[in-house]
Order: structure tokens, then C-alpha cells, then sequence
């Protein structure tokens, strides 16, 4: 068919057509579209609040804020451990950024070498996406200012101030208040009251040793949070410093420690090797516990390097053991006190004479004494640390009676004093040695080893601690004192030391041995008579000198002068002053300090002593200044700093208020 | 001008004439559609009209300028490229098959050198007025049910599947519905319609499970239930609702809105720019600019329903249907109310291709009104 077949009445059925399907299409359309108002109406007016919810958990996210950890305190609230600001530089990783690249470009405004670079590298990568890495620490305030202005150039880069600890005395307390260091992966792993969220915060550090340990999580305090606005890859867009939620500081600790005894404490201990405890003897408060030589703990808080950290290891005097509390000692002719005690328990007259020829022969073999003092009683015996006169009376009474009265000083214990790390010691007896020998031959208690007992060697190691509260129960004369170093934990007391029992021994007998005492220190023939002037006039020291034998001394001279310094005696020196009215006890260590607690350990003592007592103003009342005795250049002291006449004014900086 | 000036022979060919015939209330709503996307774009890119505000407007500025001079040619014009532009847009969418840029995984760019583009997009205005110049020749009853209509659908067939294969699902689907609806508007038979209706919705489950790739068939079980993966596949469906249903009545105001700003939206300035807006205007900016889409969609169907040829009034059904259907989708899409296909929201979408496929459609539609008493027919309008 060639006729179009559109003719005038199919046009207008087409027309029809058309206009009937149109009206039904566009009925289709309209409803369409009201099907998405209705859509519309149930999303943003049903459901708005559901739906604001999620875009504001879209929008904003809470940063963890750490805490201010909190500060340390001496007695007197001198600060001992602080915050300082610190100026850091963070590179947090993305999927589009390129982290070799950025330190390249960051080693232009701060000093990052290729080394140093490629360590940051492997941190960078083993660290997740968005979480930032701590790139350099302790810039400053030019390089902060520099990176700061610079950022909308460097993707992924972070300058901020944060804080870090700081130790202004160094070494002085290192081994008390330990220090604080990175988190490492271990502590991540551990679970309880460690896995906190903080530890992932860069730069965050947990205490490590001593106080910031065993309070770390008292310290650390309880993390805030800061609001920020952030896109859809987690990048910070705003801070809303309106929804911060303020992190709680980490509680104060208050020490009993006083910053000066104890820095003058480290200064007199110079380059020797050993430990120095100060106890007030009313209340049982530590004021120094010092361990030398020390090590400076703000280096931990920056990271060792491993030559610095193997310096500190292989050293010989060993700066990282606790020498007061750790280390353990044989307390030597200080524990004669012990050993007198026991006799008089055990029903000794203090007036028996002993005649000391410088020598004792007993099971076959000679004890022999350090000197030639003839006739002695208790209180000679003493006064001139005559071994003979404690062989004769020990050997009478056996070593029980005198474990028993070490044990009543606090020997073979470990004290509460919230720092781990103490060592108990050993205080031999029959039944110690039963224990400590079992499955061997060796079990029963040989007379022989009496003598060596009764005059602090042999099997008997006690820590500066021990005999620091030894000597202040002894001066104290009724209470069985425990030491207290943490005074208060934000704010809230600790028990005193003297919320104690009495010491099961009458006051006559404490008194004897310790009129032995001031007799050493103030009888011109006392052991260290010169060494223990105070020059305070009618305030006096009380004390017991101690020599502890390194080597077995055969035959040979004892004198150690002129061995190597492994060779020589460890000195000991215990003291309480004033003598008619103890305040302060404490016991000095000098590991092998020389012979006779005299010439290593008194003068150190003294020194330190003084310090306490000037401090204290009704002590400083009753002084009067006297020309203390010349010391000789044999009187020892070899490498210690000169005594300062003015301590007690030493400037300490303060805490700011 | 009186209505006897305008009855003078010769008088409705003067340009001045033709301009006072376009529909200014049409265009005019057109430039609130664009505005509002212009707005919208200046939000989100931190009240700036750089990168997109100033693309967008400027573009569109020059699409409306086109539209008008389209307007001016007479469908006798469009009668007679209707095969020849249907038959380039066929081959360009071979060539595209053969040496198309591959882009986002899809081969849908063609690139001249100093151009890039979509032949699926000619093709959206080439099926149209191929299936009205087909249309114009057949006789109702060829419409309603007869071998002939192998023809349209054939000329359906070949593009809906050349760029399904690309793949581009959303654009075969709107080819191939676009196709369908003029079919319908031609006079298809019902039976025949709710047959191919019923077959389409059978065909449904197993097309989903063996022909989609898999990326698609994700966006289609993501889209049936988008909260089960929030922040895999399910996000763009999620963080759209976010920001639509955060919106609430009056929004979070101008820009203020935290999922645009903050980049949760995906593709915010394209695809997902109605959602922006949802945002921060909340329910009232919505609802006006649905209504002004309806306005649009239904003054183009007047137009349609009172041209005299039947070429015309077919290619202006059809363009607004294409364009009816670009909003239902987007807009369902955008609600979670349909699988997250490339369709943006048209003249509001950022994007050179779709809003020059918009306006020339619609220039053909303002050609429609303005030659509304001219018969196209030269009196050899069959095919065959």
C-alpha cells in the first residue's frame, strides 16, 4: 500500500489517544513525586531526631585529653616531681599521605636524621591509621612556632604542647620516686586496672619504678576528653571547647622525705658507693633514703639510648640498685647493739668484765679483735667496739636470743612503706638455718658461727633501711616505730609510724647500750669520738660505728687502705641525736668504704645529721654553735664534697603556688 | 499585539514573535532549579563559587541560551534529523564500546580530543525523537498491537543493551523507559503493557542474580537493607537518610550542614546534591523544590498536549518523561528508596552532560510551544 493510511479520523483517534495515555502519565508522575513527599515527610519529620542523633555522632568525636599526672612533694611541699610543658611534634598516617616523603620535608624545620628517620618510619607504619606518632619531642618555641604556621601545608602533622615529667633534683630521689617512660607493647597487652585507653595517647608515660609505680595509677588521674569536629576521614575540623569534658588531675603525693637532708645526703656521699637513711625517731617519718651514686631519672622520661642505658649497668658501684633498700649488707659492728641487748635479755650483768687481749681462741681457731682493749665491760665493750668481749658472751647465750632481738628491731622484714623493691635480709638462727640448709648436711648451728654473728657478719645481711630503723627504735627507746615515706595521697594521711606496739625490753637495758652509744661518739676514746662532733654545743650524737668485711682478712693487716676499691671493708655508721632527746636516727652504708665505721661513715653522718637538726627549730634553739674538731686528712671523706656551713638555709626551689 | 496580528500570514516565522511564544514562567522556573543547585554548590564548597557554583551556573547560563535558539527552529527541523541523530548516537555508542575511556570502571566517555562525552546522553534525546518520528507515520491501530512494532522496539533494544553493557544500568534503564513510555503514549494496548509489566516483574529476581556484576548486585541487596553494612556499601544510602532525616522541618540553615560540609555525603555536589539541600533547608526546601520539578514536569506535558502534530507533541511527552523519570529516580535513590545508580537530579546535579541532554530536550519542547499549530507532514511520514 502506497496511500499513507492516515486519514482524518485516525489523526483524531491518535489525538484522543495521546491525550487520554497523557493525563494518565502525568497522573503516574504526580504520583510519584508525592510518593517522595511522603518518603521526605516520614525521614526529616518522624524520624528527624533519630536521624540528628547520627549526624551528630558523624560530626563530632571525643578526644582523650590526658590528664596532668600528679606532682610529688617533700615534706615541706618542695616539689620533687613536676610537669613542664612540652613542645611535640605528632605525624599521624593516612591512606593518601605520604609519611617518607613528610619527615623529609619536617627534617627542613626540626633536626631528624636518616637514621632516625627511618626508626620514626617503621613506627609510623606499625601504628594505626589516624593515630598520632610523637616525632620529636622538646622543640622549641621557634621550631613549635615555625611548624605551626606551616600546617595547612603539612598533611597530617600536629604541633602541640603537651606536658612531661620533670625531676628538678635529678639523682637525688631517683631510686625513691622512680621515674616515668613510654608505654611499650607489653603494657598494651596486659589486662586490669593498666589497660586504659590513655596508654595509647602519644607521649603518655607510666611510672616505672619506686613511688611513680606503686602509685602510678593514683598519679595518673582520670583522662578528659576534648570535642572536636571532625569530616568523614576522622581529620580534626574544629575544637568545641564548649563540649570539652576536663580531665582530673592525678592525685598529689606528699612525701615525708625532705629535700634537703637528702640532697645533702647524695652530695656527702660524693663518688662512694652506698646508702644513707634518715628516720625521725618520734614518729617514724624517712627523711632521706638515699642511694649513691644515683642516676639522673629525667633521662628515662626521654628514652635511653643504649649506650647511656649500658653505661649505667656496667658500672661498678651500680647507680641502679636501690642501695638502701635493695641491697643488702652485713651489718657489722653496728649489730653489736643487738647482740648486747640479747645478752641483758638473757640475764648478762652489764658490769662482767672480759679482758681482751686482741685475740679469742674458741673450737680450735683464734678470733681475733680489731684491737687490744683489755679489761671491758658492756658499756666499754661499746664504746671501743671490742670484738672479744661479744665472742666471750655470745658464744654464752647462742644465737636465738639474739635473732630474737634483731628480729624485734625489724631485721628480716620488709616494711609497708608503699614502694616495692625492699629486700628482707637474713637473720640466721637455729631454726633459719634448719630451713635455709634443708636437704643438705649442713643443718645444725655450729658454735663457731656464734662469734661471728655477735659482731654483724657472717650469714646476717640487712639493708640500710633495717638499720636506719634499728637505731631509730633504739632511740625512740619504747615503740617499735615502722618507717612511713608517703605522707598523704591527695590529701588524705597515711597512718604515722608510731601508731605501734611497745618494744618488749625494759628501758634499763635500751638505755645501757645506748649510753655505749653516746659514749662512742663523746668519749674522747670512743671509735669515733672526733668523727661525730656536731659542733652544736650540748646537742649530741649517739652512734655505732661498723666495719663489714669484704674479703676474708686470713693473717694480713686489716687496714684496707691502698686495696682496690672491691677489696676494701664496707663502713657502716648508725646514729640518733640529740642524744638526751632523739629526734633524728640514721644509718649510713659506704660499701667498701675502708675500715672503721669512723672514717668513711661518721663524718658522712654528721653532716647529714646536722642538716636535719638545724632544720629543726627547737633543736636549733637549744644549739650553740662550737668550733667542730679539725679533721685529719686519715679521718677519710675522699672524694665527698666540703661540708657547707649554711645547709639548713639551702635554697630548694619551691612548688609554685 | 492583538490576536488578529498574530492570525497574518507570515507573522508567526518573525523571531519576535517566536521569542514572545517561548513559556518565560517554564524557563523561569528552569533558572530556580539551577539557582537553588548553583546555592547549594556555593555551601559546600565553604561559600566559595570555586570549583563548582560558578561551573554549574555558567553552564547552565550557556544550555539556556541554547535552548532558546533550539526553540526556534521548527519540528519539521527535528522531524527530519530525528533518524539521522538517532542513528549517530547508535554508532557513537559502538565506538564507545570499541575505544571508550574507561572511567570508574565503566566505558561511558568518548573522547574527540578537545572534547569528552556521553553518547548515552545524545542518545536519551535520539530515542525520542526517533520513537515520534516512527510514531507520526503509524496509525493507531499499528500503535495499539501489530508486527510494526518490532520497529521502536528494536530501536529500544539496541541502545537500552549497548549501554547496559557499558555497564550504566541507570542510564539503559531510563533509555529503555523513556522508550516505553512513548509507547504508551502512542496508544500501546493495555493487555500488552500489563503483560510486559508482569513479564518485567518476573524477569526481575533472576536478572538481579546472573547478569549484574557484582558491584551492582551489592548496590541492589545494600539497597534492600542499608543499616546492614553502614559503613561498607550501605554508607552513601546511609549518610543520604543521615542527612536527609537531620534536616527536619527548616534544616540545619545555610551552610550549616555537617553531613555536606564535613564530607560524610558522598558525592554531594552530584548524584547526592538533592540530600545537601534536604540538609540544610530540611523539609520546606524539599517540598519547594519538588514542586518546582512538578511545575516543570507538568507545564511540558500542557505543551505536549496542545501541539497539533503528532511528532511534536510525542518528542515533548517523551522529553518530559525522560526528565520525570531522572527526578523519580535520583529522588528515590537519594530517600533509600532505590538502589544508588548514577542519575543525578537534573539541573540541580553538578555536571555538563546531563543538564546539556535537559535543555535541549526541553529546547525541543519550547520548539513544541512555539510551533504548536505547525504541521510537521510533508505527506510521506510512514517509514514503510
Amino acid at each position: 500500500m502506497s496511500e499513507p493510511s492516515i486519514f482524518f479520523s485516525d489523526v483524531n483517534e491518535r489525538q484522543g489517544l495521546f491525550h487520554r495515555r497523557e493525563i494518565l502519565l502525568g497522573g503516574l508522575a504526580a504520583l510519584g513525586l508525592t510518593a517522595l513527599g511522603g518518603r521526605l515527610s516520614y525521614l526529616q519529620l518522624v524520624q528527624t531526631q533519630r536521624f540528628q542523633k547520627l549526624s551528630v555522632e558523624n560530626q563530632f568525636d571525643f578526644r582523650l585529653a590526658p590528664p596532668p599526672r600528679g606532682l610529688i612533694l617533700d615534706r615541706n611541699g618542695v616539689l620533687l616531681a613536676g610537669n613542664r610543658p612540652n613542645f611535640r611534634l605528632l605525624y599521624a598516617r593516612d591512606k593518601d599521605l605520604d609519611a617518607p616523603a613528610m619527615l623529609q620535608t619536617l627534617a627542613d624545620y626540626v633536626p631528624l636524621d636518616e637514621q632516625r628517620q627511618k626508626r620514626l618510619l617503621t613506627e609510623i607504619n606499625n601504628t594505626p591509621r589516624r593515630v598520632p606518632v610523637s616525632v620529636m619531642e622538646d622543640m622549641t618555641w621557634e621550631q613549635f612556632s615555625a611548624i605551626n604556621v606551616r600546617q595547612p601545608e603539612l598533611p597530617g602533622v600536629t604541633a602541640d604542647m603537651g606536658e612531661v615529667r620533670v625531676y628538678p633534683f635529678g639523682g637525688a630521689f631517683a631510686h625513691v620516686i622512680g621515674y616515668v617512660a613510654k608505654v611499650n607493647r607489653e603494657d598494651l597487652t596486659e589486662t586490669g586496672p593498666n589497660s586504659d585507653p590513655i596508654l595509647l595517647h602519644p607521649g603518655f608515660r607510666m611510672g616505672r619504678q619506686g613511688i611513680e609505680k606503686a602509685l602510678d595509677l593514683q598519679l595518673r588521674g582520670k583522662p578528659g576528653a576534648a570535642k572536636v569536629e571532625v569530616d568523614a576521614n576522622g581529620r580534626e575540623v574544629r575544637r568545641d571547647t564548649q563540649g570539652d569534658i576536663p580531665p582530673t588531675p592525678g592525685a598529689e603525693v606528699q612525701l615525708t622525705l625532705d629535700a634537703d637532708i637528702q640532697n645533702r645526703a647524695l652530695e656527702m656521699m660524693g663518688e662512694e658507693s652506698g646508702a644513707i637513711v634518715v628516720m625521725d625517731c618520734r614518729n617514724g617519718d624517712i627523711l632521706c633514703m638515699v642511694s649513691a651514686p644515683s642516676f639522673d631519672a629525667n633521662r628515662f622520661v626521654r628514652g635511653l639510648t643504649g649506650p647511656e642505658y649500658r653505661a649505667l649497668a656496667n658500672y661498678e658501684r651500680r647507680p641502679l640498685l636501690d642501695k638502701a633498700m635493695t641491697g643488702t649488707y652485713p651489718p657489722g659492728s653496728t649489730f653489736k647493739t643487738m647482740t648486747a641487748l640479747a645478752c641483758l635479755e638473757a640475764g648478762i650483768d652489764p658490769e662482767e668484765r672480759v679482758n681482751c687481749p686482741g685475740g679469742w681462741f674458741f673450737g680450735g681457731r683464734t678470733f681475733r679483735c680489731w684491737g687490744r682493749h683489755g679489761s671491758q665491760n658492756m658499756h666499754d665493750a661499746i664504746k671501743n667496739s671490742c670484738d672479744v668481749y661479744f665472742y666471750t658472751m655470745s658464744v654464752r647465750i647462742g644465737p636465738d636470743p639474739i635473732a630474737k632481738v634483731a628480729k624485734e628491731f625489724g631485721f628480716g622484714q620488709i616494711f609497708d612503706i608503699g614502694i616495692p623493691g625492699q629486700k628482707k635480709g637474713i637473720v640466721p638462727s637455729t631454726a633459719w638455718k634448719k630451713e635455709y640448709f634443708k636437704g643438705t648436711e649442713n643443718t645444725r648451728w655450729w658454735p663457731g658461727e656464734t662469734p661471728s654473728y655477735a659482731i654483724g657478719q657472717g650469714a646476717l645481711a640487712v639493708n640500710g633501711l633495717q638499720l636506719a630503723v634499728m637505731t631509730s627504735r633504739l632511740a625512740n627507746g619504747r615503740k617499735a616505730l615502722n618507717p612511713r615515706l608517703i605522707r598523704s595521697i591527695g590529701g588524705k594521711e597515711l597512718p604515722r609510724g608510731d601508731a605501734a606496739p611497745d618494744l618488749p625490753f625494759p628501758k634499763e637495758h635500751i638505755d645501757i647500750v645506748r649510753g655505749g652509744m653516746a659514749a662512742v661518739a663523746n668519749d674522747t676514746s670512743g671509735t669515733a669520738y672526733r668523727q661525730s662532733q656536731l659542733g652544736l654545743g650540748e646537742v649530741k650524737m649517739a652512734g655505732k660505728t661498723g666495719t663489714a668485711q669484704a674479703r676474708s682478712y686470713g693473717s694480713g693487716p686489716r687496714k684496707s687502705t691502698g686495696l682496690p676499691w672491691k677489696m676494701k671493708d664496707h663502713n657502716l655508721f648508725v646514729a640518733f641525736a640529740p642524744y638526751d632527746a632523739p629526734r633524728y636516727a640514721l644509718s649510713v652504708i659506704v660499701q667498701h668504704g675502708g675500715m672503721g665505721g669512723a672514717t668513711a661513715g661518721a663524718p658522712r653522718a654528721r653532716e647529714v645529721m646536722r642538716v636535719a637538726l638545724l632544720k629543726d627549730p627547737e633543736v636549733r634553739e637549744r644549739a650553740t654553735r662550737t668550733p667542730m674538731p679539725e679533721l685529719t686528712p686519715e679521718d677519710g671523706l675522699e672524694g665527698a664534697a666540703p661540708p657547707e656551713p649554711q645547709v639548713a638555709a639551702a635554697q630548694t626551689p619551691r612548688r609554685p603556688a | 499585539m492583538t490576536a488578529s496580528a498574530i492570525t497574518r500570514p507570515g507573522e508567526r516565522d518573525r523571531l519576535i514573535v517566536k521569542l514572545s511564544q517561548v513559556d518565560w514562567t517554564f524557563c523561569l522556573v528552569l533558572c530556580l532549579i539551577a539557582g537553588a543547585g548553583g546555592l547549594m554548590m556555593f555551601s559546600i564548597a565553604g561559600s566559595s563559587f570555586e570549583p563548582w557554583a560558578i561551573n554549574h551556573l555558567t553552564r547552565f547560563g550557556l544550555c539556556f541560551a541554547m535552548m532558546i535558539v533550539l526553540a526556534m527552529f521548527s519540528p519539521r527541523v527535528w522531524f527530519a534529523v530525528a533518524y539521522p541523530v538517532y542513528a549517530v548516537a547508535l554508532l557513537l555508542l559502538v565506538a564507545v564500546e570499541i575505544v571508550g575511556d574507561v572511567s570508574m570502571g565503566a566505558q561511558r566517555w568518548l573522547d574527540l580530543g578537545f572534547i569528552r562525552f556521553q553518547p548515552s546522553e545524545i542518545m536519551k534525546i535520539g530515542i525520542v525523537l526517533a520513537l515520534a518520528r516512527f510514531y507520526h507515520g503509524a496509525s493507531a491501530q499499528t500503535a495499539r498491537w501489530s508486527w510494526k512494532l518490532l520497529i521502536p522496539a528494536t530501536l529500544i533494544g539496541l541502545p537500552t543493551l549497548l549501554v547496559a553493557h557499558q555497564p550504566d544500568l541507570g542510564t539503559a534503564m531510563l533509555i529503555a523507559l523513556t522508550g516505553a513510555a512513548i509507547m504508551v503514549l502512542a496508544g500501546l494496548s493495555w493487555k500488552v503493557v500489563f503483560a510486559l509489566c508482569g513479564g518485567a516483574m518476573a524477569a526481575i529476581p533472576p536478572f538481579v542474580m546472573f547478569v549484574l556484576h557484582d558491584y551492582q548486585r551489592q548496590r541492589v541487596t545494600t539497597f534492600l537493607n542499608p543499616e546492614s553494612d553502614p559503613s561498607g556499601s550501605g554508607y552513601h544510602i546511609m549518610q543520604s537518610m543521615i542527612a536527609l532525616g537531620s534536616g527536619g522541618l527548616l534544616g540545619k540553615g545555610y551552610g550549616l550542614g555537617s553531613q555536606s560540609q564535613l564530607n560524610f555525603l558522598p558525592e554531594k555536589h552530584t548524584d547526592f546534591i538533592f540530600a545537601t539541600l534536604a540538609e540544610e533547608f530540611g523539609f520546606a526546601g524539599c517540598v519547594t523544590i519538588l514542586l518546582l520539578y512538578a511545575a516543570v514536569i507538568f507545564m511540558a506535558l500542557r505543551i505536549a498536549a496542545l501541539a497539533y502534530s503528532h511528532f511534536a507533541r510525542l518528542a515533548a511527552a517523551g522529553v518530559t518523561a525522560t526528565f520525570t523519570l531522572y527526578v523519580l529516580i535520583n529522588g528515590a535513590m537519594v530517600m533509600g528508596l532505590a538502589p544508588v545508580v548514577g542519575v543525578p537530579m537534573p539541573l540541580l546535579s553538578y555536571g555538563g552532560t546531563v543538564m546539556l541532554t535537559v535543555m535541549s530536550g526541553f529546547g525541543l519542547v519550547q520548539s513544541t510551544r512555539v510551533h504548536r499549530y505547525n504541521e510537521v507532514t510533508s505527506g510521506k511520514g510512514a517509514l514503510f
